[in-house]
């Protein structure tokens, strides 16, 4: 009897206790449910993670350390000695030897003027491949040809065998042979500068133009991943869009300025930072081969110097570019 | 108003039990014609139609020519190298340099180690790009804007500049305990007689396996954005369903995520496996002494048993031409097979800002 007016109380004064501390646990249940989402989260990232801390980091580190160093084979055994020497190979890169601040200048002058022409393009290639187009999915295929096989192999052995390539743009009169775009456009170059040395606009955007041309191999083939994801990002305009567009009785080419431009900015932006990435550190350009030939021909370490200050550069670039196009860009707004 | 309506009835021609067969009074067919292809709208549409077409093909062009004259160029004998008459298509074919490639460079054995290091290196990154993707497009942790920014930072670096710790890295492998490069400054090479204090990993398969398995290795921050991007566009709910099903995070991803994105897999391993397969920078840096022998240690290779007596420069010029031809064969026929998917993995992956 006692012992069951106990319960009953227990039960009375307990009920009122029990939905706060409810409450409290569903929060605190909650709480941990984001919280594993985050150690799950933590656990599919875990791979890149470990990377950086086991190789990345103590990589860039000793890289830095290297440029700020001097580098000699030691005496006994087989390692190397190294001696800091603070910015003596930053000295040496940049006011000794006077190749390298050309070569940077004038790299960087050569990409700046390929990137908007590459960016153009491809947006272009894009447009036109996502049309109706006669035998569109050979088209396709040929176009990312370029993708798969022109990285800094082929490109080595192009400049490799020049002398073959001047022996065939002779036999093929005018053609762009090189697949780094090392043969001569013989023909076109020609009359294309005087068509604009007769049209009077200007020196500088004739000579903008003919690098474009003369580059055109080379452009049409660093092109490729930026075609693909133009082609991808005008895939998820919704035709639906373009319909009422239509109906509305807006032409192709009005609609292309307001939708498809507006609509697929973004990727603009990604691609423009992709080019300016991707042009900067592919093997094939003239610093970078600088760089690579003094790796292996002079010291080790003012090459580390010399790509730290490249390094520096394309941060700039980079940097630039995304302020410059950030204004630009239009999100569209995804339904909640 | 009647009398109108019967005359613009159709008029019947011909009836039978279940077919008729009536004659519309409307404009005559060249009329017709005339209206729809003789405007303005329709010659420019046409016109436009020819240019682009024209482009495409130019473009076409340029891209096919060179492997076209390569291609030429490799069947071509001494007679042809020095023929002023021979344009472009030899007159003399022969299958010469061919041959000494494989015998003189051992073409198929560095094939087959091009193609076992590629294969695994493009499996293993694709795997690891796909799970880090994952992890980035769904789930929301402290840190994992800064973690992206890093991605995007391994982007950038360019390979110059990691160049040469990256090689000392693998050569005297370490990780942080054993670091003795901090402490007296001399870098030791494995002795093994006396103490251990480094491993020489080059020449193996392990550096490109440690990279990839880390998500650090060639490209390998852009096939992390690539997959970031595509799991993005795959709606939450499909996952949440599952959640609420009683499957946990990591059943759902291979269950249900991973099936889902096999076209942005093989995308990205099409990338992995051609840029692996082309790569210099690494096959001169980690594979330089001939441990294992490449693909790209071919070029540049003294070819003994094509000796000319004349055009010497030009025949080793296509002779190189023909390496790098024989190197993006085998790419060229995996590409025609997967390119489908190249297009198509993409264009799945959609666009989220």
């Amino acid at each position: 009897m006692d012992n069951e007016v106990n319960l009953q109380l227990e039960t009375v004064q307990a009920a009122p206790a029990v939905r706060p501390s409810g409450k409290k646990r569903r929060r605190r249940k909650a709480a941990s449910l984001d919280k594993r989402k985050a150690r799950s989260g933590w656990l599919f990232v875990l791979p890149f993670i470990l990377g950086l801390v086991i190789i990345y980091f103590p990589v860039i580190v000793e890289s830095f350390r290297y440029s700020l160093s001097s580098m000699k084979p030691s005496t006994e055994g087989s390692g190397y000695l190294i001696e800091f020497i603070g910015f003596e190979n930053y000295q040496e890169a940049l006011f000794v030897d006077t190749s390298f601040t050309k070569t940077l200048i004038s790299g960087i002058r050569g990409m700046l003027i390929d990137i908007p022409v590459i960016v153009v393009f491809s947006l272009f290639i894009a447009v036109i491949l996502n049309q109706k187009v006669l035998g569109r999915a050979v088209f396709r295929a040929i176009f990312f040809i370029p993708v798969i096989c022109s990285t800094g192999l082929m490109g080595h052995i192009a400049a490799n065998t020049s002398a073959y390539n001047d022996y065939m743009a002779d036999q093929s009169q005018g053609i762009n042979t090189g697949v780094a775009g090392e043969g001569g456009f013989a023909i076109s170059v020609q009359s294309i500068e005087n068509m604009f040395a007769n049209m009077k606009i200007g020196t500088e955007i004739a000579t903008y133009v003919i690098g474009a041309i003369n580059g055109i191999s080379s452009i049409i083939e660093r092109c490729g991943v930026q075609m693909l994801v133009f082609l991808a990002a005008l895939q998820s305009i919704s035709p639906a869009i373009y319909e009422s567009c239509s109906i509305d009785g807006a032409t192709t080419w009005e609609t292309f300025w307001k939708i498809t431009l507006p609509m697929i900015s973004p990727m603009i932006f990604v691609n423009a930072i992709y080019t300016v990435i991707d042009s900067f550190t592919s093997e094939s350009n003239a610093v970078m081969r600088y760089i690579s030939t003094t790796y292996l021909e002079k010291s080790q370490p003012v090459s580390a110097a010399m790509a730290w200050l490249y390094f520096a550069v394309i941060i700039v670039m980079v940097s630039i570019v995304a302020l410059l196009m950030r204004t630009y860009i239009f999100y569209q707004k995804r339904d909640a | 108003m009647d009398n109108n309506n019967i005359n613009n009835a159709p008029r019947i021609l011909k009836e039978s039990k279940n077919k008729i067969t009536v004659d519309f009074e409307r404009t005559s067919k060249i009329e017709r014609m005339k209206l729809k292809y003789l405007n303005m709208s329709y010659v420019g549409t046409l016109l436009w139609r020819i240019l682009r077409f024209a482009l495409l093909l130019g473009i076409s062009y340029v891209i096919l020519y060179p492997f076209f004259s390569k291609i030429m160029a490799s069947f071509m004998s001494e007679k042809d190298f020095v023929d002023v008459t021979v344009k472009l298509i030899p007159k003399y074919p022969t299958l010469d340099t061919y041959k000494a490639i494989i015998v003189d460079l051992q073409y198929f054995q560095a094939l087959l180690n091009t193609f076992l290091l590629s294969l695994v290196t493009a499996l293993v990154q694709t795997f690891i790009c796909c799970i880090i993707g994952y992890g980035f497009a769904k789930f929301k942790f402290p840190g994992s804007k800064i973690l992206f920014a890093l991605v995007i930072f391994t982007m950038i670096v360019p390979h110059s500049t990691i160049q040469l710790a990256l090689f000392v890295k693998f050569r005297y492998f370490d990780i942080y305990g054993l670091l003795n490069l901090l402490g007296g400054g001399v870098v030791e090479s494995l002795d093994i007689t006396g103490g251990v204090t480094a491993i020489d990993l080059t020449g193996k398969l392990w550096p490109l396996l440690i990279l990839s398995l880390g998500g650090i290795g060639f490209k390998n921050g852009l096939y992390i954005f690539l997959m970031r991007q595509f799991f993005r566009g795959v709606p939450d709910e499909l996952e949440e369903s599952a959640y609420i099903d009683g499957s946990s995070v990591f059943r759902t991803f291979i269950k249900i995520v991973l099936p889902l994105s096999v076209p942005m897999m093989i995308t990205i391993f099409l990338f992995s496996f051609s840029w692996q397969w082309t790569d210099k920078f690494y096959t001169d840096l980690l594979y330089s002494n001939n441990q294992m022998y490449l693909l790209p240690h071919l070029i540049g290779k003294p070819i003994p048993s094509l000796n000319y007596e004349h055009a010497q420069d030009i025949a080793e010029a296509a002779a190189q031409n023909t390496i790098g031809l024989m190197i993006i064969a085998p790419l060229i026929i995996v590409y025609l097979f997967c390119q489908r998917y190249l297009v198509e993995g993409i264009e799945r992956s959609g666009i989220v800002g």
